[in-house]
């Protein structure tokens, strides 16, 4: 029987082609973990890679003899535990196609990035990257209750769903973040929240990023729980506030937008508002139209276009860094026309700062030099030290070496 | 070459290569105290004098990381095991070295290396004393927030290893919630960094996969840890609900309306009742108890350490265990039942209870952190609290429960005696389980025991469950036995019904044999781990349920 046959009895004839120009590779579409297992096993008795696939935004760079496993077919809730705001989801189901089942419940996933959730959400888990976090909910994988996925020994595996537990590491961690090397992802089981019962915006103008960044950390100390909280060097809020409604304030040179958003309960959520506004107060501050906040906002979370093309460089820093990690890469870069930047993505690990190069490409390196040196991890960025101990994991969990090979290897 | 040919001899040798002679121990006496930890099946044993089951081949007190990575190397080539120990407060056996070995003693390893104010984070020791820890941030104005009760007693470094929680862990999380990094020594003998922004970089997240690792892993040095500013403002108040299901449902309405309260205690009926007897007012309680630790302004959230331990048959833990013994200090009605059947006793007592605790369950809520937010949040816990049909009885019972919160026994082993004996179970479960997991761990306990339980440690997607139970036997080997039906028919039912079988204790050897039901074919990922940081499977053995041992066995 050749491996097309076999995959087809795995998976169904349908759901099976070959990868068109390679003579040894397959996609497939299961629908069920026992297929997915079924098709690692196969995979192990051929010596061929398995590759799982989500939406493809980024896909594996694995090339050869392989079967990539696409996750379009499992994309099913299979339960709704609004008792305890928990969902129990197939893997292949992306975070939009959830919020879409969620809102008209009165439910959401939280405020992430919805450019973020257009990915599967095994996607979202498998790959760590700095985008995926929202500063109201943290770090997406913060809130994965459990997860279930199919090992690269072919064993099929579902971690126990409790709020905490003291019984042991926490499992669920070894998967997400793991791009496909110890298995695949095939459902989870993800905290979610009821719509806010408020939302206040509130816009203000710093005299200086320093500033900006001080006054979004006081009010975080003085625990005001944002829903999104973002900073814009006065060149990047004059581009991407340009013929705005209303009109971006004049700024000068070195000055900081700040637009914030508060959600929760009505009293608490205009607390929040009003610790951010004293906190912009402390630093020298003051405010501006509350509209700018709402405008951003709606381009982040509710689809209206922003009028500029994405940041050229994203680092991410600890919150003591990023004045220092802004400062560098301005200065490194301003024999090449500088950069501009805002700063986002806060949460208690730090923020990522997003530049624009003015010198593009040609000015990367420099800057990328100066981020890290700065102290800054740029995006992509892996920790190589405890490679050895990954490696170690892989072996036990994936003793075939099947499961996307090439992935963090880098 | 097995570990049971090898002399402690030969081990203080090789130690004392390392950290020179005075932080090596072989005497009796040591091995001795490092054969147990706050087990209470331990307990029982030791009560009646019965010689240390397990000692460590040797005791060693190293002062750093590296000196630590030396000692792990040395029982890497004598195929020993390792044990590390912190406060040896832990209650499930973790500490015990069953196959002997090194004992690892983290305590001399204390350093606080400051916070940076920016990040927010301390650089601490692993052997660093709870309360010391605690009390050094409160005089630079910060806390962790783990308030553990036995926070005079354990360290950071068992807090990490245990994923312990505080009391006011619904504010603040569990420890694990809190840790940007760790120093581990792994079983390789390598130190390792965990550190780094997690979300930015690439691959697992290791600081994850090693926490509640139990010492299976390696040994935790030091820790990067998140601190909050101390709180400006506490507001403390006391509820009444009718039942523990209308209680639950107060609780979670409160959390899931994005609340965070730092603590919610919920009383079931028995809970409640014993907590209310003594006959006295809470008041009273208060100025007479010259045992409650009762914190005065300026000593930060850490009233001074209660001493000396609470006499015997003091306290709400003594009442149960009077109760299991058909002792004095109990209501004649409940003597009237029959003591020695622990399932009609609770299906008695239960009725009791709720008679005389006829206004319901006790529920104390507290708040704390920045003075504006705080009382705007208070405000709404209140509120949302009435509408869920709990009566407010104003501020004294969570002033009580704030002066008492540390009046715990540290000298449980007194109590132990006539074959009576004490213990808790801590489960969790998501808000959708969480009535079931109730009443099917009561019944389980019920069997065998007098129970009673609160519901704390609350979050928006599930809380945990708080049994104490209270049981004998005739004999220390029949109290054995009914102490181990407790946890088996305790854990397989929380097993059953979908709960965690540790919210916060953790495994050890206690529940070690439950891990396979709690994790079912998840455990190959342990494997996985253990085989990777530790391939000569040296790391304190038998814990988690996992490891075997080295292949040289010892004792
Ligand atoms: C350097 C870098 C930076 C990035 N930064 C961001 C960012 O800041 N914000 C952002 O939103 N996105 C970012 N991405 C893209 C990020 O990868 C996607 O958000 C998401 O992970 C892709 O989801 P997908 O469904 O399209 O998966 P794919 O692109 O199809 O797959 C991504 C990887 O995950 C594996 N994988 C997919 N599904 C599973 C599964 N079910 N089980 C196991 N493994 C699986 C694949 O094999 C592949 O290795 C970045 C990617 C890279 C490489
Ligand atoms: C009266 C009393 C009240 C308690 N209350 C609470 C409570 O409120 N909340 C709670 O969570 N727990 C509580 N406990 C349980 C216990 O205090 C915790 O488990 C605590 O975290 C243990 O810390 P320790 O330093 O005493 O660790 P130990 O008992 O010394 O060790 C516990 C386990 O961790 C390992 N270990 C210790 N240090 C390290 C290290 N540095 N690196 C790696 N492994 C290590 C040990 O090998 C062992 O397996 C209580 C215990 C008692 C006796």
């Amino acid at each position: 029987m050749t491996i097309g046959t076999e995959l087809a009895r795995a998976v169904g004839d349908a759901n099976v082609a070959p990868i068109a120009g390679e003579p040894a590779a397959w996609q497939v579409a299961p629908a069920a973990p026992a297929e997915i297992a079924e098709v690692v096993r196969l995979a192990q008795r051929h010596k061929i890679a398995v590759v799982p696939l989500g939406t493809g935004i980024r896909p594996s760079a694995d090339r050869g003899p392989r079967v990539q496993i696409a996750m379009r077919r499992m994309d099913h809730v299979i339960h709704l535990d609004e008792t305890s705001l928990l969902v129990h989801v197939q893997a292949g189901l992306t975070g939009m196609g959830l919020e879409k089942i969620l809102v008209p419940r009165g439910l959401s996933i939280g405020d992430y990035p919805p450019a973020v959730l257009v990915s599967t959400l095994g996607g979202i888990l498998a790959v760590r990257t700095p985008g995926k976090s929202s500063v109201r909910h943290g770090f997406f994988e913060d809130a994965v209750v459990g997860v279930s996925a199919v090992l690269g020994d072919g064993r099929t595996v579902h971690t126990r769903v409790a709020p905490r537990r003291s019984t042991g590491p926490d499992l669920a961690r070894a998967l997400c973040g793991s791009e496909g090397t110890i298995g695949v992802i095939t459902g989870a089981v993800l905290r979610i929240h009821r719509k806010p019962e408020a939302r206040f915006a509130i816009a203000s103008i710093l005299p200086s990023i320093d500033a900006a960044v001080s006054a979004v950390y006081l009010a975080l100390r003085e625990e005001a729980a944002l829903a999104g909280v973002r900073i814009y060097d006065a060149a990047e809020a004059r581009i991407h506030f340009a013929n705005a409604t209303p009109p971006l304030p004049a700024m000068s040179e070195g000055e900081a937008l700040v637009v914030a958003s508060t959600a929760g309960p009505t009293d608490l959520a205009a607390c929040d508002r009003d610790l951010v506004a004293s906190a912009v107060a402390a630093e020298g501050g003051r405010t501006a139209d509350t509209r700018l906040a709402e405008l951003w906002w709606r381009r982040i979370h509710a689809g209206e276009p922003t009028p500029v093309a994405g940041p050229t460089l994203q680092v991410t820093a600890t919150p003591g860094k990023v004045r220092a990690v802004y400062r560098a890469v301005c200065t490194a870069t301003a024999g090449s026309g500088g950069a501009r930047a805002h700063v986002s993505r806060f949460d208690a690990d730090g923020a990522v700062v997003f530049f624009t190069l003015a010198g593009g490409e040609a000015a990367r390196a420099t800057a990328e030099t100066a981020a890290r040196e700065a102290g800054g991890y740029l995006l992509g960025a892996r920790a190589t030290a405890l490679d050895p101990y990954l490696i170690g994991l892989r072996a036990a969990l994936d003793p075939h070496g099947i499961m996307n090979p090439n992935a963090l290897r880098d | 070459m097995s570990s049971r040919e090898i002399s402690s001899e030969t081990v203080r040798r090789e130690l004392e290569a390392i950290v020179g002679p005075r932080r090596v121990s072989v005497r009796d006496a040591d091995l001795d105290t490092y054969a147990r930890d706050m087990w209470p099946r331990l307990l029982l044993a030791h009560r009646e004098g019965a010689p240390a089951g397990h000692r460590p081949h040797a005791v060693v007190w190293p002062e750093s990381a590296r000196e630590v990575a030396s000692i792990v190397k040395v029982a890497r080539g004598l195929r020993l095991p390792i044990v590390p120990y912190g406060g040896g407060s832990g209650v499930c056996g973790g500490a015990v070295p069953i196959l002997g070995g090194i004992t690892i003693d983290t305590k001399r390893m204390t350093a606080l290396r400051g916070v940076s104010a920016d990040e927010l984070i301390v650089d601490v020791d692993g052997g660093l004393n709870g309360e010391r820890f605690e009390r050094e941030l409160a005089r630079r104005g910060y806390t962790f927030g783990n308030f553990p009760s036995s926070i005079y007693c354990s360290t950071v470094g068992g807090w990490l290893a245990t994923r312990a929680a505080g009391q006011l862990s619904t504010k603040y999380g569990k420890v694990e919630d809190r840790v940007a990094g760790l120093t581990v020594v792994t079983g390789r003998g390598e130190v390792i960094e965990t550190d780094g922004p997690s979300r930015a970089l690439r691959g697992p997240n290791w600081t994850q996969l090693v926490l509640g690792s139990e010492g299976t892993l390696g040994v935790i040095t030091s820790a990067r840890l998140r601190v909050s500013p101390a709180p400006q403002m506490q507001i403390y108040r006391g509820f009444e609900v009718e039942n523990v299901a209308a209680g639950v449902e107060a609780i979670r309405r409160v959390l899931q309306r994005g609340l965070r309260p730092a603590v919610v205690r919920l009383y079931d009926e028995l809970d409640t009742m014993m907590n209310s007897m003594g006959g006295h007012h809470p008041d009273h309680d208060l100025q007479a108890d010259a045992h409650a630790p009762v914190p005065t302004p300026g000593e930060g959230a850490l009233p001074i350490l209660p001493h000396p331990a609470p006499p015997p048959e003091d306290g709400v833990v003594g009442r149960l265990l009077a109760l299991a013994r058909g002792g004095r200090a109990i209501h004649r009605e409940l003597l009237g039942a029959a003591l020695d059947r622990a399932n009609v006793v609770n299906r008695v007592f239960g009725a009791v209870a709720e008679k005389v605790a006829r206004r319901g369950c006790r529920m104390i809520i507290g708040l704390e952190g920045a003075r504006l937010r705080t009382e705007v949040e208070a405000a709404l816990c209140f509120q949302e609290l009435a509408a869920a049909g709990a009566h407010d009885q104003g501020e004294e019972p969570g002033r009580a429960w704030i002066a008492h919160r540390y009046a715990v026994s540290y000298r449980m082993s007194p109590m132990f005696r006539d074959g009576a004996f004490v213990d808790t179970m801590e489960v969790a479960s998501s808000w959708e389980r969480l009535m079931d997991l109730y009443h099917s761990v009561r019944t389980a306990i019920g069997q065998h025991a007098v129970v009673m339980a609160h519901f704390s440690h609350a979050y928006p997607d599930g809380c945990s469950i708080y049994f104490s139970f209270a049981g004998r036997g005739k004999d220390r080997a029949e109290a054995e036995r009914v102490y181990d039906a407790i946890w088996r028919d305790g854990l397989d039912a929380t097993t059953r019904v979908g709960g965690t079988i540790s919210h916060h204790h953790g495994v050890g050897l206690l529940k070690a044999g439950h891990m396979e039901g709690e994790h079912r074919e998840a455990m190959a990922i342990l494997a996985g781990l253990k085989a990777s940081l530790d391939p000569d499977n040296i790391m304190n053995p038998g814990k988690l349920g996992i490891g075997g041992g080295p292949v040289g066995r010892a004792r």
